[in-house]
C-alpha cells in the first residue's frame, strides 16, 4: 500500500499545484509594481529610439556583448537553481535546498560584478555619451537595483531555508524570493536584445 | 533530463544565438522581428516553467505576458513608425 501511495503521490501534488499561485500576496502586489514601473522605463527607451535612430543604430556595436551574454547566462542559471531549490524544499529535502539557493546566490553576484567590470571598461576607454549610453544607463542601472533586492532576498530566505524555517508544506517565502528572482530575469531577457542586439 | 534542464538549455540556445545576431546581423526587419520574438519567447519560457505560471491562474500568466508583450509590439512599432512616435512624442 505505502508503495502504491509513494507512487501516486507525486502526481497528487502535481494535481494539487493546478491553478496554485506560488508565493504571497504581498510579493505579487511588488511584482506587478515592478513590471509596471519597468513597463515606462522601456517605453523612455522606445521614445529615446524614435528621437535618436543613428545613436541607437550605432550604440549596440560599442557595447561587450560578451558582458550581456554573461550576465544572461549567469542570471538564468542562478534562476533554474532556484526552480531547484524549490523542488528541493517541496520533497522535504532541506539541505539540498539551501545548497541549491547558495549557488543562486553567488551565481547572481555574477551580475554586478560583470555589470562594474563593464562600466569600468567604457568609462577607461571613453565609450559612452549621447542618448544611447544615456538610456543604457538609466534602464540597467535601475534594473541592478532591483537585482540587489532580489539578491538580499535570496540571502534571506538562503539563511531561513538553511536553518530550518521551510518545509515540504510551508514553503511560500522561499517561492515569493524566487518568483521576485525570476521576475528581473524576464526584464533582462527583455534588457539584452534591445540594447545589445536590435539596431 | 527534466523539464527544468530542458527550459534552462532553450533559454541558453536563444541566448546564444541572439549573440551571434547581435555581432553579425545589420538593423532591419529579420532583427527586429527575431528580437520581438526573443522577448516573448524567452519571457515565456520563464514565466510558464520558472515562475509556474503554466499550472497557475490563467489571469496571473496573462498579466506576466503581457509584460513582454507590450515589449515586443514596441520593438516592431518603433521599427515601422519610428518617425511617427518621434512626432507625437516631440513637445514643442
Amino acid at each position: 500500500m505505502d508503495a502504491v501511495v509513494e507512487q501516486i503521490a507525486p502526481e497528487a501534488q502535481e494535481d494539487e499545484r493546478i491553478g496554485h499561485i506560488p508565493g504571497n500576496r504581498g510579493i505579487w502586489v511588488g511584482i506587478f509594481c515592478v513590471l509596471v514601473e519597468f513597463t515606462l522605463l522601456f517605453g523612455v527607451y522606445f521614445i529615446a529610439k524614435a528621437h535618436n535612430p543613428d545613436d541607437f543604430r550605432a550604440g549596440p556595436d560599442t557595447l561587450v556583448t560578451t558582458a550581456g551574454v554573461a550576465i544572461t547566462l549567469f542570471l538564468l542559471t542562478s534562476g533554474y537553481c532556484m526552480v531547484k531549490a524549490l523542488a528541493a524544499i517541496r520533497r522535504g529535502d532541506t539541505r539540498p535546498a539551501s545548497l541549491w539557493v547558495l549557488v543562486a546566490i553567488v551565481l547572481g553576484m555574477g551580475y554586478p560584478i560583470i555589470k562594474y567590470l563593464e562600466i569600468s571598461w567604457y568609462v577607461d576607454n571613453g565609450i559612452g555619451g549621447g542618448v544611447f549610453y544615456g538610456t543604457y544607463y538609466y534602464l540597467t542601472l535601475n534594473h541592478l537595483v532591483h537585482v540587489s533586492w532580489g539578491l538580499m532576498g535570496l540571502i534571506w530566505v538562503g539563511a531561513r531555508t538553511a536553518l530550518g524555517g521551510y518545509d515540504a508544506e510551508h514553503n511560500s517565502g522561499l517561492e515569493a524570493a524566487a518568483l521576485y528572482w525570476h521576475t528581473t530575469d524576464v526584464i533582462w531577457l527583455a534588457i539584452f536584445p534591445l540594447f545589445y542586439v536590435l539596431r | 533530463m527534466g523539464k527544468a534542464e530542458k527550459t534552462w538549455l532553450l533559454l541558453v540556445v536563444l541566448t546564444l544565438v541572439g549573440a551571434l545576431l547581435a555581432e553579425t546581423s545589420g538593423a532591419g526587419w529579420p532583427l527586429a522581428l527575431a528580437v520581438a520574438g526573443a522577448v516573448i519567447v524567452k519571457g515565456g519560457l520563464v514565466i510558464d516553467h520558472y515562475m509556474e505560471m503554466s499550472r497557475a491562474r490563467a489571469s496571473f500568466r496573462r498579466a506576466l505576458y503581457v509584460f513582454s508583450g507590450i515589449i515586443a509590439v514596441m520593438v516592431l512599432l518603433t521599427h515601422e513608425f519610428g518617425e511617427t512616435i518621434e512626432r507625437i512624442t516631440t513637445i514643442y
